[in-house]
């Protein structure tokens, strides 16, 4: 199955225990949607999780696809020197289809 | 336009991070910053606040108050962006933990000064708005 996780508002480090807690890979998970699409607002905290649970989802061989549609959080992310680090897509139905492709589903 | 000034000082916790950032942003728009440049100029503010509030008072005691100041200053056409603590500001390599907040700062602020003789300030410059004619 595709996990899904949906966050929104501000991911800041005020936020740090609540990510943590939401980005945990299912023991069925074959893939996971990040949708971040209504977060407003994302800092080195956010990445940091991020490229935790990446981390752990490559280990489990399960791809990741993330949904980011805030200009601040994709230029973050460039500031960052992570472009390449995360797949990120602009919207949902984009990130389903490529992870789709990758589970067989 | 003269000289525009905005000063906050607020407990080092993690719950005064944004409140000071949606201060910060809001003192930018009403001097006419916009778009790309409001968006980059609160997330390297909101980094060296985080880390202010994340690890400078790491040495903290029960008897001394621990605070985190915000001053931004826009004069003659340059923003200048300080957070200053009691602690230490704390330079680390990006990887593997949280350390992507200087590397962000960096990438923004067009200058960056870092002084630790009496507790910590990081002080950012950014160009002005371009103001529409």
């Amino acid at each position: 199955m595709i996990q899904t996780i949906r966050l929104a508002g501000e991911l800041d480090l005020s936020r740090k225990r609540e990510l943590r807690d939401a980005f945990a890979l299912s023991s069925d998970a074959r893939a996971v949607l990040l949708d971040l699409s209504e977060v407003l607002y994302a800092d080195s905290t956010a990445l940091t999780e991020l490229l935790r649970f990446c981390a752990m989802a490559q280990t489990a061989n399960a791809p990741i696809a993330i949904v980011i549609a805030a200009p601040q959080f994709l230029r973050l992310v460039q500031y960052a020197g992570l472009a390449t680090a995360f797949k990120i897509f602009h919207e949902r139905g984009e990130a389903l289809r490529y992870l789709s492709e990758r589970t067989g589903n | 336009m003269g000289r525009s000034e905005l000063r906050l000082r607020r407990p080092a916790q993690t719950r005064s991070v944004a409140p000071i950032r949606r201060a910060l942003r809001a003192f930018l728009e009403a001097l006419a910053f916009e778009g790309s440049a409001l968006d980059d100029i609160t997330t390297a503010a909101g980094e060296a606040l985080a880390n202010a509030a994340e690890h400078a008072y790491a040495q903290k005691t029960k008897r001394r108050r621990c605070d985190v100041e915000l001053l931004a200053r826009f004069e003659r056409g340059e923003l200048s962006v300080e957070v200053s603590d009691g602690g230490c500001f704390i330079e680390r390599s990006p990887l593997p933990g949280r350390g992507f907040g200087l590397r962000i700062i960096r990438a923004i602020a067009h200058q960056i000064q870092i002084e630790t003789s009496h507790g910590t300030r990081i002080r950012m410059l950014f160009p002005g708005p371009l103001l529409k004619s």
